[in-house]
């Protein structure tokens, strides 16, 4: 018997989605910054139109910690390169710490690669911390290239106040 | 001389690539584009858009002459999982000879206020590190360079990880 399953979240997941970006963003020391509220995570994934999807990582009730028996979840979602077309974006990744080494992880990535190849991606695209080197060891393993370091692409963005700045001009 | 700024039409097509070309030669990686007309189409102006674009023409000198496509940008939604929808740049270029009018400054005004119109929180875009006009041309709007700040890097699985990764592993 499989010791975890994993399927698209529906929305009765929007709680545990919300907890484990929190629980992802305090690994990060920036649980503050988490604005999101689960009825925008309501509205944006699983309205008209989605703005992302999400895979969720489930064990049996008998294996839970504290209740919960969601303890994974990856979001993605659509971009376009204009030199390939369309390609599968890994935004977030989060395996709770009491659950890795099961091969959810693995098995996560398998699914989104299914689905990109399915899709009809030419390629996945995530970032990544540089000090993170757990995780760039993870995908290296599997094969990923570092973008930054072989073609010196640097992430650039531009907040809400200065937006509005560029807007009233 | 007069620009006009608007939504791209499947009309526009053949011109968004022949501009993503340029842009291509530029970065001098035009053998690299490997889309064609037919994937813009379906992609752009299907029944899910994955991407879409504003293009500016300039009317020609005689008024009988078609306008002419002379710059394009194409971008897509996101979705930070903190703070919510983002407005993604993924492609920005203007003619050489067309620079210098504010072609671009309009661009980028259209994108913030659609940006704020469909309530996204920010706007993100990556930049070639060796590209120093477009990244001062960034940060003079208050663009932040989150590679630096942040420490954040962009990793690719090109297709080939992908088909070895979604093969059923030997059990």
């Amino acid at each position: 018997m499989a010791s975890f399953i994993l399927r698209t979240a529906e929305p009765k997941d929007v709680s545990d989605i919300l907890r484990l970006i929190k629980e992802l963003a305090k690994f990060e020391e920036m649980e503050e910054k988490v604005v999101l509220t689960e009825k925008d995570l309501l509205e944006d994934g699983f309205g008209d139109h989605p703005f992302y999807h999400c895979l969720v990582a489930e064990v049996p009730n008998e294996k839970s910690s504290e209740g919960y028996t969601v303890v994974g979840f990856a979001m993605y979602y659509f971009t376009y390169d204009p030199w390939i077309g369309k390609l599968l974006y890994l935004e977030d990744f989060f395996i709770m710490q009491e659950f890795r080494g099961l091969g959810i992880g693995s098995k996560v990535l398998k699914v989104l690669s299914e689905t990109a190849v399915k899709t009809r991606c030419s390629a996945m695209h995530f970032i990544v911390a540089e000090n993170n080197t757990k995780s760039i060891e993870f995908y290296k393993r599997r094969g990923a290239a570092d973008l930054s370091s072989e073609e010196g692409w640097r992430l650039f963005a531009i907040e809400k106040k200065n937006l509005l700045k560029m807007s009233a001009k | 001389m007069e620009y006009k700024l608007r939504k791209a039409e499947p009309r526009d097509v053949p011109d968004i690539l022949r501009l993503v070309k340029e842009l291509a030669k530029y970065e001098e990686m035009e053998h690299q584009v490997t889309l064609t007309e037919k994937e813009l189409l379906e992609d752009g102006f299907g029944d899910t858009p994955f991407y879409h674009c504003i293009i500016t023409e300039i009317q020609g000198e005689k008024s009988s002459e078609d306008p002419k496509v002379v710059g394009f940008a194409m971008y897509y939604f996101t979705y930070d999982p903190w703070v919510g929808k983002q407005l993604y740049l993924e492609e920005f270029y203007v003619m050489d000879e067309y620079r210098g009018l504010g072609i671009g400054s309009g661009i980028l005004r259209h994108l913030s206020n659609l940006a704020m119109k469909t309530r996204c929180t920010g706007m993100m875009f990556v930049v070639a590190e060796n590209n120093e006009p477009s990244v001062q041309f960034y940060k003079r709007r208050g663009a932040e360079d989150l590679s630096q700040e942040e420490g954040w890097r962009l990793f690719r699985f090109d297709k080939d990880s992908l088909v070895k990764m979604a093969a059923p592993s030997e059990e």
